[in-house]
């Protein structure tokens, strides 16, 4: 049942690319409707495949033997991240019918939509490694192909070749990684490696625990790669919240918390995981305290979230992870389609033309509100409890000053949030620009997900419960959702948090009286507005390799000769080293 | 001295690549270019055969030699119409003339 169910989830919607693209965009109405169907479709069989957990091997491709069977995996780690992929896949496409409206080639647009979900499906499922890595790139490329899908805006093309460029770093990681593995063990079977480590020589283990680290970092947009997320906002924005913020940038802290079991006692690493986390939480929440494009702002919290995520692996709370990661998936994907709907609806993402929407679009105001209070950690809500749940297995079994870090970051994530909501939302009018309540199809959308931001964290017990069974190596705490829950109520360290969230609230609310400290830390927001001066490191590196590709431009002299001579060179190259090293 | 069927092999495996290589580092004329290709590719095939012989995995050599001879055909037949077409809009068959993708 499960191989059926796995071959559906990957397959439907790969069929409902090959199907939207065969449509064609004369037929716009079918377009809409299979790519609905489909993503629904692998919704639903993701939702089926849940009770099935288990961490045999549930579906096996045989492939001849050459890069070891194609096999997929149904355990706790990879149906959740599975579910999420589908669900608020299809809610993204269901929410692209009213944004997406009227827009030229719109057959591209939903293929791609429906080829990532079932590429993100399979990078969770599998566990062949060479498989992962493929998967790996399928998103990547979606990734790309989807920022720039309005190919005719030069920001948009930019936006996504840096993207690409950067993830393609992280993938020479993976890939480094999988080769090192393979020579070692011979096979691509990742549960293999992952329940006997030792296999590998210690500083072949550190390599390749390195190299995903990498891997991890350049796809979930941590330090030092960060750059491409808030430039991947040029996206629609339904693109936006299903790639940029649920899925594929969860796809580096999946790569973490899957292997954290083989990495872990690797010297230095948990330590470099943490360092990774805490700098990037930190300085993501700076740059969207400054930051005045509405997207940009979402982005940037993406970036200071995924740390929270990345630092929780570090002090080794998988499961507060993979549990921040579905909350943070739910309450983000809420906060861009509603933010979607506002940018739709008024033409600009800038929030400083904004202001005083709430009156008009009384509805997106709600649901952003859900979305934005979750975010900041307010109880109740699904963001309050998973961070809460990080916080205390960092302050259990990580370093003080990590600690400290994040707590103050989580007041930062509060001042900014609420920043962001009222100069959106509240407030007198800044311009004339004039707004409406989101579509129909926007509503079917926001509404579960808003309804999700309040419920999700009563999926922690059963959550915890399928990767006790499913995943033996993580070591995860068992526990009912009611006791999850109370574990985090009772702990004293709750209050500390929350205390500097409502310190974050309290700053915004009283920002006039203390505008003598906002211009005391003037000095800091201008660096922040400047990306830390990561921005120009890029711009460095693009130039140099444009002027390093200048030069070497002679040795391409179109000339067949001078290329044969090249290739025999090479291929001699190889036979002396061949010769001498064997 | 006598040469074994095997050292033969390797010989005349060596010399058509050789030859090939070489031919395709000096030659100009598109259709020696083609000829030159298809020298190379037959310097593969019999390499194929003889590691397949050497092994003892004759099968899979012998379906690998099958597999460049098709490739090697359809180069042949490509090459030999693009050199029917750039002679028609250059006028020239020389390689090194074309650097060019317009005229």
């Amino acid at each position: 049942m499960a191989n059926v169910l796995i071959l559906l989830i990957l397959g439907l919607p790969w069929l409902g690319a090959l199907l939207v693209w065969w449509v064609g965009d004369q037929r716009s109405k079918a377009q809409i409707v299979l790519a609905i169907l489909f993503s629904v479709l692998a919704g639903v069989a993701s939702l089926v495949l849940i009770p099935f957990a288990s961490n045999s091997v549930a579906l096996n491709i045989p492939l001849g033997g050459a890069f070891g069977d194609f096999t997929f995996v149904a355990d706790g780690l990879g149906i959740y991240l599975a579910a999420i992929a589908t669900i608020i896949g299809s809610l993204a496409v269901i929410f692209s019918v009213d944004y997406m409206r009227g827009e030229a080639q719109l057959g591209r647009y939903y293929a791609l939509v429906l080829f990532f979900i079932g590429g993100m499906a399979g990078l969770v499922l599998t566990s062949n490694l060479l498989l992962m890595f493929v998967f790996w790139e399928i998103t990547a490329l979606c990734s790309y192909a989807l920022i720039s899908f309005h190919s005719d805006d030069p920001k948009a093309v930019y936006g996504g070749i840096k993207a690409l460029i950067v993830t393609q770093f992280g993938g020479i990681g993976l890939l480094a990684g999988a080769l090192l593995i393979y020579a070692y063990s011979g096979s691509y079977d990742l549960q293999a490696f992952i329940a006997n480590p030792q296999i590998l020589p210690p500083g072949v283990l550190a390599v390749t625990a390195f190299g995903f680290l990498v891997a991890a970092a350049a796809k979930s947009a941590q330090f030092p790669f960060q750059t491409w997320l808030p430039d991947a906002m040029e996206a629609p924005t339904p693109i936006s919240a299903l790639i940029h913020a649920a899925t594929m940038v969860n796809a580096g802290v999946y790569l973490l918390a899957r292997f954290y079991p083989a990495f872990e006692r690797v010297p230095g690493w948990r330590e470099a995981v943490v360092v990774v986390g805490v700098v990037t939480a930190l300085m993501a929440a700076l740059m969207a305290l400054v930051s005045n494009d509405l997207k940009r702002v979402l982005a940037y919290s993406t970036v200071s979230q995924l740390g929270y995520m990345v630092y929780a692996i570090g002090t080794g709370g998988v499961f507060a992870s993979q549990f921040h990661l579905m909350s943070h998936s739910v309450f983000k994907a809420l906060l861009f389609l509603a933010a979607g709907a506002v940018i739709h609806s008024i033409g600009t993402r800038d929030i400083r033309q904004m202001g005083g929407l709430g009156a008009q679009m009384p509805l997106v105001r709600t649901v952003f509100a859900i979305g934005a209070l979750s975010l900041a950690g307010i109880p109740i809500l699904n963001g309050f409890w998973s961070k809460e749940l990080i916080l205390e297995s960092g302050s259990a079994h990580g370093p003080l000053w990590a600690w400290v870090m994040m707590v103050i970051c989580a007041g930062l994530t509060a001042l900014y949030t609420f920043r962001c909501f009222w100069l959106v939302f509240a407030g007198e009018p800044r311009s004339h620009l004039h707004g409406h309540d989101a579509g129909t199809a926007m509503k079917v959308a926001l509404i579960p997900l808003a309804v999700g931001a309040f419920l999700t964290e009563l999926l922690a017990g059963p959550f915890a419960y399928i990767l006790e069974h499913t995943v033996p190596l993580m070591e995860i705490e068992v526990g009912t959702t009611l006791s999850i829950l109370e574990e985090v109520v009772t702990t004293p360290l709750t209050l500390v948090a929350l205390a500097v969230v409502a310190l974050g609230l309290a700053v915004w609310w009283w920002r006039e009286k203390l505008s003598g400290l906002s211009e005391a830390l003037a000095g800091i927001g201008r660096v922040a507005a400047d990306s830390f001066g990561f921005e120009a490191i890029n711009r460095g590196i693009v130039n140099s390799t444009n002027w390093l590709s200048e030069k070497l431009r002679r040795t391409q002299t179109g000339l067949l000769n001078w290329n044969i001579f090249g290739i025999t060179a090479g291929f001699l190259l190889v036979l002396i080293i061949l010769v001498i090293g064997g | 001295m006598t040469l074994s069927l095997v050292s033969l092999t390797f010989i005349a495996v060596i010399g058509l690549l050789a030859i090939g290589l070489y031919a395709l580092l000096v030659v100009h004329n598109l259709i020696k270019v083609v000829v030159a290709l298809q020298i190379l590719a037959k310097g593969a095939i019999l390499g194929f055969i003889l590691a397949g012989r050497i092994n003892g995995q004759i099968g899979l050599a012998e379906s690998l030699a099958l597999t460049v001879i098709i490739v090697d055909t359809i180069v042949a037949v490509i090459g030999l119409s693009l050199a029917v077409q750039i002679r028609h809009h250059m006028g020239t068959l020389d390689v090194s003339a074309l650097t060019r993708l317009r005229r």
